[in-house]
């Protein structure tokens, strides 16, 4: 099983090479065939005495992270769907796509993308279902991006990365909390031991973490702009990834921790009402569109509301009825973008407002067409499989029981809103095709003169269509080898068995009738209400947010770090200077950090006050003084005052080796400043002033306390003790500070002529590499 | 066996003297830096395998025993950063020539990074605290000699700030070893251990760990004194600002990690709560930082500030889960920092310009920059299965067993910053038209620098999918720097 | 004695720091060797001042002062006195180049 997930990877490394016999025989070819062993490969299992298999491969075992492969009933409809549709996909995109692009590229990110959808679905260690995820978001970035020399490609491949990566992001928040709560990375374990989980006190952020990344794979709303821009990518992969199955990974992962989870009243609460909201928003934002593409991915989102929204009802009806619109709608929708697809290649463009009446030129993919669209609609037709589980939902949406709370109030909205939704979705569905079809034919606006598409080309939808109409007249085909496996997968127990088309005259039909009959009136006066997407949206989209969002977190940025980025100098060091003031001082007072102990101070004599008077007085003069040369000569004095504590505090070799240094330190600070501009004014304003002198005299204050503490806090005996008593025995010196230096801390010593070396050698090149602007 | 210890450090300094003998003579120069960098990087493998096999080796220097002398301690830590450092070095190395003007690479360019080199290797590798100072000294002065290299006006400009507050924290950083000497009345970093934590009444000490702790924090970049970096590591060559971005604010992270294991371990839930404000903090701030700006290095640059943001975060959640990421992190880190320096350094080398802006379509002249940047940000990035997702997976771990929630959450959402951040780069820079750039008819020939990234790449596309020959070993460094009695006994042998 | 000692340290840091937060390159250099004489009477301070004799065996003499913090002091003099030197050739180099001496000015967003 392994292999069938990297076979996708493998043949990627192999396509470039592919690219030398490009005139030859086109890529797709070969790619074709991918898909087409793996899908062979898992018909295998299909049958009524299906069992789930598990396989394991040893990754990185340290980490708890293994090639763990869990195959049951819902990762196996999954692994179809993704397998079938990538055969036609691949197989439509040869047409679709000409020789002189870069089919290398197109088809090493379409492999990587089937690999990683198909790992997505199968992996049970949530680690790697997790790369996985990822990877289907970074392909996913790639495959919109394919013509990024098309802004709007880019814009839409930027859009979906983030918002997936966001949501990918969440989901690895919420799969490591379920890790170390339940202490195993196993999906079906956790599900096992779902108690711990749900009873944990940070459930709820578990679940929304969850459902994030679950809702922005799947573009619920208000997750679902980047669907729309996405559709700037080849129309192969908008059949592909963004209707029949990246956009369904989502989907996949609520269905996958259904089991987990549905014991909760907000599991119910939230993706019922965000997949319903979806519905009916996507819907209704669907007869907006001009673009045959926009209208398609409008309602793919609308499409993956209801099923969200019956996954998230839990009951045994609406479960089937999801996993098996899954089925269906990627028959139909994948059919519907290769149509879209036809139309754009064979026309030039996509518009609907400028498409109409192209029956009589592309009879066969109009018929095509009607059969995907009415069968999206719903329409009660037995030979369309739309219809049944349309009727399904609205089942389900009248079985819901809740009796208090928002639950409550949620069961009793659900029908309307289910109406609603298909009632636009009835409407947009009419839209796509008779604004494609009917009507009146403006051949000369369009970029091409149309005629029909290459049997080649109509062979992918087509076949996607005759299992729309196969499915409809003999619905049990799939069901007990298939689907109910999947159903109760995800249900967790017994599935469904039967489908019926004719549930007798009741409250369902009754909807599906309402549906068709407002349905109708609304299509055919479509001009007259248009307005109302004057004022809903309007001008408050999700996408101005999103725009808003990511051009204003880079306006905030720069505006945000050039507030303190200055390069000021003074503003960095007085930044430093009270962070470590202000939070040292704190602790310092919280831990109780003073001490004052007065036995063991050294007397106070005369001849050293007056030295520490003659520095701290020196050391106000450097900043009172408005002489450079005044400055140097007084610093000079804080030093060769330093040089009298040394000597005065029994440090000959400290004393000596400072005076030399402070000599030669002011030579080279008269040297140096000679050639530079006198001190001048300050130029501090008064507030300014203020707070370098507050953060200066912060500072000093802390130095003396911690000095003071630190001296009064002497707990130990000091090492050094043995140096004096083996200087002379094992240093062979009677100076000890000496035998330290070169001896003991010989090391210390070496790297200090190191320095000053570095030191000589950096002078050197400073003065010695001339810079071009000072010639 | 453990005067081998001293090599990682007594073999590059004993390499920047040689070569600036002939400093001039560039052709021979650069063989032999290739050679000694390569020798260097054997000797560290055998030191790690070594101390990996049979335990750390204590050197005490000039035979004085310790705590009296000076300590170097090759532990599996310090033993596996010498090593990262060393592999650095040999990529920088080769890919030196082709980044270099010819007058920087005659002014003692060999000369500064060998000794760069044996500073970092000291740092990591002594066990005694002024000893630290004093490779925190020999470090920076190579820093200074590198970024000034060349004299631009810039560069000269902002290394006066990056020596200004290096200087700064150097003296503060003295100033607090006297107060710890004062109080334990040594400057061996084991007795010290030992010695904090004999007292029961912590008093002063608490002050003066967030001293050092600030001194290790300004040289590591973390909220809020990072603000000499991002200039500082723009203004000098790609080389320098590769081993600068690898190697100098990991010094300050490792000695965060060291002494806050090793001697501070006392006051855990004052001064590791106050780490993991500070990290989330730097993680927002470094983001922001990164989305400010359309100079592709200074993003680079800003993209160093999250890393230790994630680094300081397992820190301070103090478990071993958590060290074990922050270790992993900081090697993973190491790495990634060195490549996108590099590339950056090779992208704008090939465009002629560091503004994204000016760049567009670079994918059609340049596709394996291209496509090596894209997945070096899919590793910087954390995206799995790279080496980035391991340590974040670790920390991420770590710190919701701790439920600290909110330091996962800026965890999660600097990760997306940290992308957006860089695939900015990749969607202005690398696709789109490639009309707005002027690319010279003849492509100048990049190999040289294409190599070293490439070499690093690999690497650390390992280090995230083969983590199971990595992962054992660094666990087992995370438990043993949680355990630091072992350090302490294996130092002064009682 | 000590506590004087510290209250001077301190003098210095903060005399030190002040110079550091103004523009012009002379006084911030002449801030940082004023910080760095107060880091070095801190170390001395925190070793036990005049508590015997200078750190060179004599005969007959039995109590010592503390001769590490004495070295290690010698080790940061020497260390300083590197930086500050190259420090100053910087200040120079970098007042030239930019045509100001005012830290304020040496600000910019080129960096070729």
């Amino acid at each position: 099983m392994i292999l069938a997930v990297l076979l996708p990877f493998i043949i990627a490394i192999f396509i470039p090479f592919l690219s030398k016999w490009k005139d030859k025989f086109h890529t797709g070819i070969v790619v074709t065939l991918v898909p087409l062993v793996i899908f062979t490969y898992f018909a295998r299992f299909l049958g009524t005495d299906f069992e789930p298999v598990t396989r394991s491969y040893r990754w990185i075992p340290s980490l708890d992270m293994n090639m763990v492969f869990h195959l049951d009933g819902l990762s196996l409809l999954f692994v179809m769907l993704i397998s079938g549709i990538g055969t036609l996909v691949a197989f439509y995109s040869i047409y679709y796509l000409h020789k002189s692009e870069k089919l290398g590229h197109f088809y090493v990110y379409f492999l990587i993308f089937m690999g990683s959808m198909l790992g997505v679905v199968l992996s049970d260690n949530i680690y790697v279902l997790y790369s996985f995820w990822e990877f289907t978001s970074l392909s996913s970035f790639l495959l919109i991006g394919y013509w990024n020399h098309k802004h709007g490609s880019r814009y839409g491949a930027l859009k979906s990365m983030l918002i997936t990566v966001f949501g990918g992001l969440s989901l690895l928040g919420a799969l490591v909390f379920m890790h170390t709560i339940t202490g195993t990375t196993s999906i079906q374990e956790m599900i096992a031991n779902n108690e711990a989980i749900l009873n944990h006190e940070f459930f709820p952020l578990i679940l929304s973490l969850l459902l994030l990344g679950a809702f922005t794979k799947s573009a619920q709303f208000p997750f679902h702009i980047w669907l729309p821009d996405a559709m700037e990518a080849p129309t192969p992969v908008s059949a592909y990834l963004h209707s029949a199955t990246m956009v369904k990974a989502g989907i996949f992962l609520v269905a996958r921790f259904s089991p987990m989870m549905s014991a909760s009243d907000w599991y119910f609460i939230i993706v019922s009402s965000f997949g319903i909201v979806t519905l009916c928003w996507g819907s209704y934002m669907a007869v907006r569109q001009t673009d045959l593409k926009g209208i398609l991915a409008f309602s793919t989102i609308s499409q993956l509301g209801m099923i969200m929204a019956m996954i998230g009802f839990g009951t045994k009806v609406a479960i089937f009825a999801a996993v098996f619109h899954i089925l269906n709608h990627a028959t139909f929708k994948g059919s519907l973008f290769m149509i879209a697809g036809i139309v754009d290649h064979e026309t030039g463009t996509r518009d609907i407002r400028k498409l109409g009446g192209l029956m009589n030129y592309l009879p066969m993919t109009a018929t095509l067409a009607m059969f995907g669209v009415f069968s999206m609609a719903g329409f009660p037709l037995p030979f369309l499989n739309g219809f049944y589980s349309k009727e399904m939902f609205f089942n389900a949406s009248l079985d819901l029981s809740a009796t208090e709370g928002i639950a409550a109030f949620l069961t009793s909205a659900i029908p309307y809103l289910a109406v609603f939704g298909s009632i636009f979705t009835f409407v947009y569905s009419m839209y796509f095709f008779f604004g494609t079809f009917r009507g009146k034919a403006n051949i000369d606006q369009l970029p091409k003169k149309p005629h029909e598409a290459p049997v080649g080309m109509l062979i992918s939808p087509a076949v996607l269509v005759l299992l729309v109409v196969a499915i409809g007249l003999f619905p049990f085909i799939i069901n007990e080898p298939f689907i109910s496996h999947a159903a109760s997968a995800v249900y967790g127990g017994e599935a469904m068995k039967e489908i019926y088309f004719w549930h007798g005259f009741n409250l369902p039909f009754i909807m599906s009738l309402t549906v068709i009959a407002f349905g109708t009136i609304l299509a055919l006066t479509i001009p007259r209400w248009k307005t109302v997407y004057n004022f809903v949206p309007g001008v408050l989209s999700m996408n101005k947010v999103y725009d808003f969002t990511v051009d204003k977190s880079v306006v905030f940025s720069s505006k945000v770090n050039k507030s303190y980025m200055t390069g000021s100098l003074a503003l960095y060091m007085k930044l430093i200077l009270i962070t470590i003031v202000g939070v040292s001082f704190t602790l310092f007072f919280m831990t109780g950090g003073f001490a004052l102990e007065l036995s063991n101070l050294a007397p106070v004599t005369t001849i050293e006050i007056i030295v520490a008077l003659t520095m701290a007085i020196a050391a106000f003069g450097t900043i009172f003084t408005n002489n450079r040369i005044a400055a140097i000569l007084i610093l000079g004095v804080v030093g060769y005052g330093l040089a009298m504590l040394f000597i005065i505090y029994r440090a000959p070799d400290l004393a000596l080796t400072q005076l030399i240094v402070e000599t030669v330190t002011v030579a080279l600070f008269l040297l140096v400043f000679y050639h530079l501009p006198n001190l001048t004014d300050r130029g501090e304003t008064g507030r300014g002033k203020l707070i370098n002198w507050l953060v200066s005299i912060g500072f000093g204050l802390l130095i003396t306390t911690v000095a003071i503490s630190s001296h009064s806090s002497k707990w130990f005996d000091v090492i050094s003790s043995y140096f004096v008593d083996n200087s002379y025995k094992l240093g062979g010196g009677d100076n000890i500070v000496n035998v330290i230096l070169v001896d003991m801390r010989g090391l210390d010593t070496l790297f200090e002529i190191a320095v000053l070396g570095l030191a000589a050698m950096a002078i050197y090149s400073l003065i010695k590499i001339k810079n071009k602007k000072e010639e | 066996m453990s005067n081998l210890a001293v090599l990682p450090i007594a073999l590059p300094f004993l390499a920047g003297i040689i070569v600036a003998f002939f400093h001039k003579k560039l052709v021979a120069a650069r063989i032999f830096a290739l050679i000694a960098t390569v020798i260097h990087l054997a000797v560290t493998i055998m030191i790690l395998l070594q101390v990996n096999g049979n335990g750390s080796y204590v050197l005490e220097l000039g035979n004085w025993k310790a705590p009296y002398g000076i300590v170097l301690v090759a532990d599996p830590l310090s033993a596996l950063l010498v090593m990262t450092t060393a592999i650095i070095g040999v990529a920088a190395v080769i890919y030196a020539p082709k980044s270099l003007s010819k007058i920087q690479e005659e002014f003692y360019f060999y000369s500064f990074f060998f000794l760069l080199i044996s500073g970092v290797s000291g740092a990591f590798l002594t066990g005694d605290l002024f000893n630290l100072f004093v490779f925190f000294e020999v470090l920076l002065m190579a820093s200074y000699g590198l970024i000034v290299l060349g004299n631009g006006k810039a560069q000269l400009r902002e290394s006066l700030k990056y020596i200004l507050i290096n200087l700064f924290s150097s003296m503060l950083f003295v100033t607090t070893i006297a107060f710890l000497y004062s109080v334990v009345g040594t400057v061996n970093m084991a007795q010290a251990a030992e010695r904090v934590g004999e007292v029961e009444q912590q008093g002063i000490l608490t002050t003066i760990a967030i001293l050092l702790f600030f001194v290790f924090a300004t040289k590591a970049a973390v909220f809020p004194l990072y603000y000499w970096l991002p200039n500082s590591y723009t203004v000098p060559n790609a080389v320098v600002s590769a081993l600068f971005g690898a190697l100098l604010t990991k010094v300050g992270v490792y000695s965060i990690l060291r002494t806050f294991t090793l001697i501070f371990n006392h006051e855990v839930p004052l001064t590791h709560t106050l780490f993991i404000y500070l990290a989330i903090f730097t993680m927002i701030f470094g983001v922001i930082g990164a989305l400010s700006t359309n100079n592709v290095k200074l993003i680079i640059a800003y993209n160093i500030i999250p890393a230790v943001g994630f680094m300081l975060m397992g820190i301070g959640i103090f478990t071993e889960t958590a060290i074990a990421g922050s270790i992993y992190y900081l090697v993973h880190d190491m790495i990634i920092k060195a490549v996108l320096f590099l590339l950056i350094g090779a992208i704008i080398y090939a465009a002629g310009t560091s503004d994204l802006n000016k760049m567009g379509g670079m994918i059609h002249h340049f596709p394996v920059l291209g496509w090596m940047f894209f997945l070096s940000t899919l590793v910087l990035a954390g995206i799995p299965p790279f080496s980035g997702f391991i340590g974040k997976l670790l920390l991420i771990q770590g710190g919701l067993e701790q439920e600290e929630i909110l330091v996962v959450l800026a965890a999660l959402i600097s990760s997306l910053g940290i992308l957006f951040s860089m695939i900015r780069i990749f969607i202005k820079g690398f696709w789109g038209e490639p009309d707005i750039m002027k690319i010279p008819e003849q492509k100048p020939s990049m190999s040289l620098m294409v190599w070293p990234i490439g070499l690093l790449l690999t690497l650390s596309v390992v280090l995230g999918v083969g983590a199971e020959w990595f992962y054992p070993s660094i666990e087992s460094i995370a438990q043993y720097v949680m355990n630091p009695e072992i350090y302490i006994e294996s130092v002064l042998k009682e | 004695m000590e506590i004087i000692m510290s209250v001077l340290a301190g003098i210095l840091f903060m005399t030190g720091v002040y110079n550091l937060l103004q523009k012009q390159l002379l006084r911030i250099v002449i801030g940082t060797a004023l910080v760095s004489h107060g880091a070095h009477l801190t170390i001395l301070t925190m070793g036990k001042l005049k508590d015997g004799a200078p750190p060179i065996l004599t005969e007959g003499v039995e109590n010592y002062t503390d001769p590490l913090p004495q070295a290690l002091i010698l080790t940061s003099i020497v260390i300083s006195f590197g930086v500050t030197s190259l420090l100053l050739v910087l200040a120079y180099r970098a007042s030239k180049i930019n045509h100001t001496d005012n830290m304020d000015q040496l600000r910019g967003n080129d960096y070729e």
